[in-house]
């Protein structure tokens, strides 16, 4: 499907290798992972999957009480 | 030939180049720094509504942005879109090809697109003058199957395809603007970042690639799955990519530090990822599997707090709509599930 292994190719890889290595990693660990728990934290209370919705504020849950139309 | 023989040695000089760097930030895990938090409770989730009407497998789904609209195709060539409170069908749209892998819900509302073995894009316009929904263009050139595709807008749209590229097209003009060349293997699967400067792709190479879209450029390519990744998306922030593979893991990698923070992975867990989605904090991560369920992950911990069954056969496409209000499966025993 892919072409087949020749210079071009070859150099294609190089190429796209040196534009890698030439990324500034400048954030440690420790503080990208800090980031996503402090993300997870602040929007918490806006995930409903997460916190749970009440019965009367969910679009998707059937009323079983009968509705005057 | 000695030229190949040098561009092999600078290649894994600069492959050690990347793994030093990425050890260099390597101060802490994800691990050490959730050491204090607690897992999330147990997350039970119930089937709210389900859609019936495809006479086949579903392949795949997408929400609007209305987070009550979705559309859904199926190899019973049909684009159904669908009104998930009500559980009407707004639009049930023929196709030319019934071999349909992939659909997308533009961002307005206004056009839906999909494609698949017939190699091609094909967009529809749902708010047409007399009502009718018709193709506005077929996106041709891909060699190989639609796998995935993605709007940035009514004008552009960004698809993955099994002849190994992802492209950006202009709808309006049906041609391509730019070819994303690079992976080794089919592409599966691509999501756009919320800021829609970047996307990313997995691929049948078992890496996922990091693309600036306008500069049209591969930033960063991370590896670590055993087989094919087969889903994609960003987590929420934008600053972090999750990836379902068939090697039955999820894995985060971080962009900024540039590789993997963890692994979702158990040992009961032996069946292929098909599809994922993060819930609107991103703490939860919901992955499709081949065993019919669809397995809940608190993102953060790395820990099962849940498992959706419902469905009779494979979970082929899962989606959490942009409220966050709602989690959508798709199967191919031919039902969509709406679960919260």
């Amino acid at each position: 499907m892919c072409s087949s292994n020749s210079v071009i190719q070859a150099q294609k890889l190089v190429d796209q290798l040196r534009v890698e290595a030439g990324m500034e990693r400048i954030k440690q660990i420790s503080l990208t992972a800090a980031d996503l728990v402090r993300y997870c934290q602040e929007h918490r209370r806006h995930d409903p999957l997460l916190t749970g919705i009440a019965a009367s504020s969910n679009p998707f849950k059937d009323k079983k009480s009968c509705v005057l139309l | 030939m000695g030229e190949m023989e040098d561009l092999q040695k600078e290649a894994n000089n600069l492959k050690d180049q990347i793994t030093a760097a990425r050890k260099a930030v390597q101060d802490s895990t994800l691990q050490e720094t959730v050491a204090g938090t607690t897992v999330v409770g147990r997350v039970q989730l119930k089937t709210r509504k389900t859609l019936r009407g495809h006479l086949a497998k579903i392949y795949a789904m997408h929400w609007g942005a209305d987070s009550t609209l979705c559309v859904s195709a199926s190899q019973d060539g049909k684009l159904i879109v669908w009104d998930s409170i009500s559980t009407n069908k707004v639009n049930a749209i023929p196709l030319k090809s019934s071999w349909v892998m992939t659909c997308s819900y533009a961002p307005s509302g206004n056009l839906v697109a999909c494609g698949g073995l017939d190699n091609m894009c094909s967009i529809y316009n749902l708010k047409g003058k007399d009502g009718n929904v018709k193709v506005m263009r077929e996106l041709a050139a891909h060699t190989g199957y639609l796998s995935c595709c993605r709007f940035l807008s009514d004008t552009e749209i960004i698809t993955s395809s099994g002849d190994c590229t992802c492209v950006l097209w202009d709808i309006e003009t049906g041609t391509q603007k730019t070819i994303f060349a690079g992976h080794m293997g089919d592409c599966m699967s691509l999501a756009v970042s919320p800021d829609f400067n970047f996307f990313i792709s997995g691929a049948c190479d078992f890496t996922a690639k990091l693309w600036d879209i306008r500069e049209a450029q591969c930033r960063q390519t991370f590896s670590g799955h055993e087989s094919d990744i087969n889903a994609i998306g960003f987590f929420p922030n934008g600053n972090a990519v999750i990836t379902g593979s068939d090697d039955a893991t999820c894995k985060l990698y971080d962009l900024r530090s540039d590789q993997e923070l963890i692994t979702y992975q158990d040992s009961s867990i032996m069946c292929g990822v098909t599809s994922l989605a993060p819930s609107k904090s991103g703490r939860l991560l919901l992955a499709g599997h081949d065993d019919f369920n669809v397995n809940i992950w608190d993102a953060l911990k790395s820990e099962r707090v849940g498992v959706l069954a419902g469905h009779d056969n494979r979970v082929s496409c899962i989606g959490v709509s942009s409220d966050g209000m709602a989690c959508c499966t798709g199967s191919w025993d031919s039902f969509l599930k709406i679960w919260n």
